[in-house]
């Protein structure tokens, strides 16, 4: 269910900060300003209220959130906004030139993006989308307090069951599986990063 | 004809360029004011003048990397009145026209040489991967690069990369060609190897505009050097008798400075 949870977030978030990180970098005022407004209200509330806001706070006709609903939306959303501002970190920190000289070329505006903007900016970033995976694997700990049955939820269930064990273990468990999921979340990272680096030595 | 020679861009058109009352502004502050230059087909144009003259932003309002708040640009049956709306048709065709080259080369990073010189020929003229990249490798040999095909520009030298850049602007058999100060940020023995290519190209009858501190360069291989300065030209016609007998008392202090040094 962490996995679930945490990889289910994880794709909302990569693919919808696309659209939110050009909006933040756009060129229209009115089109920043709200792009700008969604990130820092999404970044601006923890985790833990947008979950039960979401859980318990929405309802939509007969329409409710479910525990497991709630927590990839809720996570997917914030994930969203702190990616667009991972991408757009990113995507500025691209050499002007760049720009120029696919406009000069005569690229079109998509293939500038596409072709020239978005890989340059994807080896830049890359690190920081990795940091914040291992980041998100373990807010997904937070999924427990609306019910989610993730490692955490599970921990305590079992801690309750077993009083005889003692208390402390399932906790001990829980936190070495955590660091067995984002060890290779930070190896494949360190990999990818430094064949990257290989390739393009600037 | 043969195909070879169709492939090689030999019949791409020669086509001059005619800027009239170029103006640009950023804010209150003025960067160019009513600038007119024509320049004639296969000729090469150098502009010099101290920095802050405007040079460079003239060469940009050229292709409308800048967009000039005034002014038309006439090339080829094509009128552009930047001070309009440009259609996107008209600078597409422009900048199909027009060939640049930067100060600091902006060779995309995480592309080969090769996918460098390819990549604009099928996105821009829709060429196939196996005739883009054949141009390409005709185009790195022109340059005396064909070993670099394969390398990353990371891993060439300063004047390489200024070459394959050079390379990648010919792919796209441009009329006319904008060299940006193409060897200001290149060692002085560097620039040489960049300078023997942009020779070949003026000798070959390319249209080309430069913008250059390479003096040597201006009164060799230029048809017409033009000076500017104060966000005007201020003088321009034969590099050799500008150089011997400005007229202008500010030309006359520029050539000193960049001469006698």
């Amino acid at each position: 269910m962490t996995i679930m949870l945490t990889l289910s977030a994880f794709s909302i978030g990569i693919v919808g900060a696309v659209p939110l990180a050009v909006g933040l970098s756009s060129s229209n005022i009115l089109v920043r300003l709200a792009s700008r407004l969604f990130v820092d209200l999404v970044r601006g509330v923890p985790i833990i209220v947008w979950l039960f806001l979401l859980k318990f706070g929405i309802q939509i006709g007969t329409f409710k959130f479910n525990p497991v609903g709630a927590a990839i939306v809720g996570l997917g959303v914030v994930s969203i906004a702190y990616l667009a501002e991972i991408y757009r970190g990113g995507l500025q920190s691209v050499p002007r030139g760049q720009g120029e000289a696919a406009h000069a070329l005569g690229l079109t505006g998509g293939t500038t993006f596409y072709g020239v903007m978005v890989p340059q900016a994807f080896r830049i970033v890359s690190p920081s989308i990795a940091t914040y995976l291992t980041g998100l694997l373990k807010d997904s700990s937070i999924a427990s307090t609306i019910i989610v049955t993730e490692m955490v939820f599970q921990s305590q269930a079992f801690a309750r069951q077993h009083p005889t064990v003692e208390g402390i273990l399932p906790y001990i468990m829980v936190g070495i599986l955590y660091i067995a999921l984002s060890l290779p979340v930070a190896y494949l990272s360190r990999r990818l990063d430094s064949r990257m680096r290989k390739a393009v030595s600037v | 004809m043969t195909l070879s020679e169709i492939a090689d861009g030999k019949l791409a058109p020669r086509l001059g360029i005619k800027l009239d009352n170029i103006s640009k502004r950023y804010g209150e502050h003025t960067v160019l004011d009513d600038v007119s230059l024509h320049v004639e087909p296969g000729t090469v144009t150098a502009l010099i003048g101290p920095s802050g003259a405007g040079k460079s932003t003239f060469l940009r309002c050229i292709n409308l990397l800048e967009r000039p708040d005034s002014g038309t640009i006439q090339v080829d049956q094509h009128t552009i009145e930047p001070g309009k709306d440009v259609n996107s048709r008209d600078l597409a065709a422009l900048r199909r026209t027009v060939g640049m080259v930067f100060q600091s080369f902006n060779l995309f990073p995480h592309m080969s040489a090769l996918k460098n010189i390819s990549f604009p020929q099928q996105k821009v003229l829709g060429r196939s991967k196996e005739e883009a990249d054949e141009r390409s490798r005709q185009l790195l040999e022109r340059v005396g690069l064909k070993e670099k095909a394969d390398q990353h520009p990371g891993k060439c030298s300063g004047g390489q990369q200024q070459r394959i850049a050079i390379a990648r602007a010919l792919a796209l058999d441009p009329a006319i060609m904008l060299f940006d100060e193409p060897t200001s940020a290149l060692d002085p023995e560097v620039g040489l190897e960049v300078l023997a290519v942009m020779r070949e190209l003026a000798a070959d009858g390319m249209t080309m505009i430069v913008v250059t501190h390479e003096m040597q360069f201006a009164r060799d291989v230029s048809d017409t050097l033009v000076v500017m300065a104060d966000c005007k030209i201020i003088e321009q016609g034969d590099p050799r008798a500008i150089m011997s007998d400005p007229q202008e008392a500010r030309t006359r202090r520029f050539l000193r400075a960049v001469l006698e040094r």
